[in-house]
């Protein structure tokens, strides 16, 4: 394997006294499919944040692309331009229909004409699955619905990277499925993806590796097979057999 | 005690003759407020530590004072330690424009601040400047958030206007008071006084909420 896309390099933050991540070191290649596992509070989503700088680390270096991205003076937005988020809550646009939700950001950015950016749109709609419900407003759509929207208004950058906080942790049960599927189809297409989830069927069976997370350590990272067979560490394995 | 209420309408053009006083301070004071509302309001939220603060003494100080002692300082006060003229009306539209931009600030802030934290962050996970997560996601959300506050800033200060009577603003209430001096028709005076405030007011509240209606 060649160079990493993403070189994460003894980080740590902290909020005040409180030390979230603690000396994290981790490289993700072009194409991995990462899930980030733990307890709650274990920091997983600040080291997400952290990644597309929504939280300023205290300490270590993250390099994406050959470039530092937390040395001084670095431009955020050009980042923000390669490495998507998808939130929990999905956090979509409620005053503007679902369409405008996609094309906001490439007009915005001007990544081409209207037209090419509403057919753009509609393409990552169908894509999701919702190619009907462009002209509706978000709050009209079910929890799974809204979470491929925001899934589709991410893709409308063409981004490298996609981050995903937990992206079924919001949904009725029998919603998760649909998002998961948008997910799994993102990666055999081969997207760069760090998702930090509680669906071990997704860590175990759509990822190349998983990294289990505990009081802003990684504890364990591997291959999801041997992780979840026969994880090398005692708080893994507590951590696993409470959540299986 | 003898009161001829048709008296109450003789009254009336009077007391009209200063409603377009009333109206000019209105409407340029709180065009005055709008501007100090939302440039503070905004400040108040930035993250700029000193305009946080200049933004929020301002706000502190009016809020912390009657409007009547604002005027009283306007108009007599200020020109005398900084020697100029000010005009009674000039002094009232200050003293309204200060007085209301302290309360829309209030508003302008507590609707930006009402706005999920989560909409910023999906605005600037996008690539978009600060200033076009401010525009086009966060203060347009927020707008629809305040308009009601607005409006009713917008009648309280109408109302406020009459306070100016006391630094001699020929306004409504100062239009009834004079009548009086001549008339001693107090009743009739001050009832009329207040069915013309009534009417201003509840039609502007009419017509607000009919535009509140329409922007949703
Ligand atoms: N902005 C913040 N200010 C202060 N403390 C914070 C902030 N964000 C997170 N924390 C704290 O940092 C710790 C780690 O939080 P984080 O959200 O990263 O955990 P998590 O693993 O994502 O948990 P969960 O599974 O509940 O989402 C928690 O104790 C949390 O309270
Ligand atoms: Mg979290």
């Amino acid at each position: 394997m060649g160079k990493p896309l993403i070189a994460i390099s003894h980080l740590s933050k902290s909020f005040g006294d409180l030390e979230v991540l603690k000396d994290i070191s981790v490289d993700i290649s072009e194409g991995e499919v990462i899930s980030v596992i733990g307890p709650s509070g274990s920091g997983k989503s600040t080291f997400l944040r952290s990644i597309n700088m929504l939280e300023t680390p205290n300490h270590g270096t993250i390099v994406y692309d050959d470039e530092d991205i937390t040395g001084e003076g670095y431009d955020a937005r050009k980042l923000h331009r390669e490495i998507g988020m998808v939130f929990q809550r999905f956090n979509l646009f409620p005053h503007k229909t679902v369409l405008q939700n996609i094309t906001l950001a490439p007009t915005k950015l001007k990544m081409g004409t209207k037209k090419e950016i509403n057919d753009e749109a509609r393409k990552l709609l169908a894509k999701v699955g919702l190619e009907s419900k462009a002209d509706e407003m978000p709050h009209n759509l079910s929890g799974g619905q809204q979470q491929r929207v925001a899934i589709a208004r991410a893709l409308a950058l063409k981004p490298r990277v996609l981050l995903f906080d937990e992206p079924t942790s919001a949904l009725d049960p029998e919603l998760v499925g649909e998002v998961l599927k948008v997910m799994r189809e993102l990666a055999e297409e081969g997207m760069t993806m760090i998702v930090v989830t509680h669906e071990m069927g997704f860590a175990r069976e759509v990822s190349n590796r998983v990294i289990f997370m505990e009081d802003g350590y990684i504890v364990e990272e591997g291959d999801p097979k041997d992780l979840f067979l026969n994880p090398r560490h005692p708080r893994t394995a507590e951590f696993l057999s409470s959540v299986l | 005690m003898d009161i001829q209420w048709s008296f109450i309408l003789t009254v009336i053009p009077t007391i009209l003759k200063g409603i377009k006083v009333t109206l000019l301070i209105s409407v340029l004071g709180i065009a005055l407020g709008f501007v100090l509302g939302f440039l503070t309001g905004v400040a108040r939220t930035g993250k700029n530590r000193i305009l946080n603060r200049i933004a929020g003494i301002y706000v502190g100080i009016i809020r912390g004072t009657p409007l009547m002692v604002q005027a009283l300082y306007i108009y007599f006060a200020i020109p005398t330690i900084f020697q100029f003229d000010l005009s009674t009306v000039a002094a009232g539209v200050i003293a309204i424009g200060l007085n209301s931009g302290a309360y829309i600030s209030e508003v302008v802030r507590g609707a930006i601040q009402s706005i999920d934290p989560g909409q910023k962050e999906a605005g600037i996970c996008l690539g978009l400047s600060k200033w076009q997560v401010a525009t086009s996601i966060v203060y347009i959300q927020a707008l629809k958030i305040m308009l009601p506050g607005l409006g009713n800033q917008f009648i309280i200060s109408v109302k406020d206007t009459s306070l100016l009577t006391a630094i001699g603003v020929a306004e409504m209430t100062h239009q009834a008071s004079r009548a009086v001096t001549t008339t001693f028709r107090t009743v009739e005076t001050y009832t009329a006084l207040a069915v013309v405030y009534l009417v201003l007011c509840s039609g502007m509240s009419y017509l607000l909420k009919k535009m509140e209606r329409r922007m949703k």
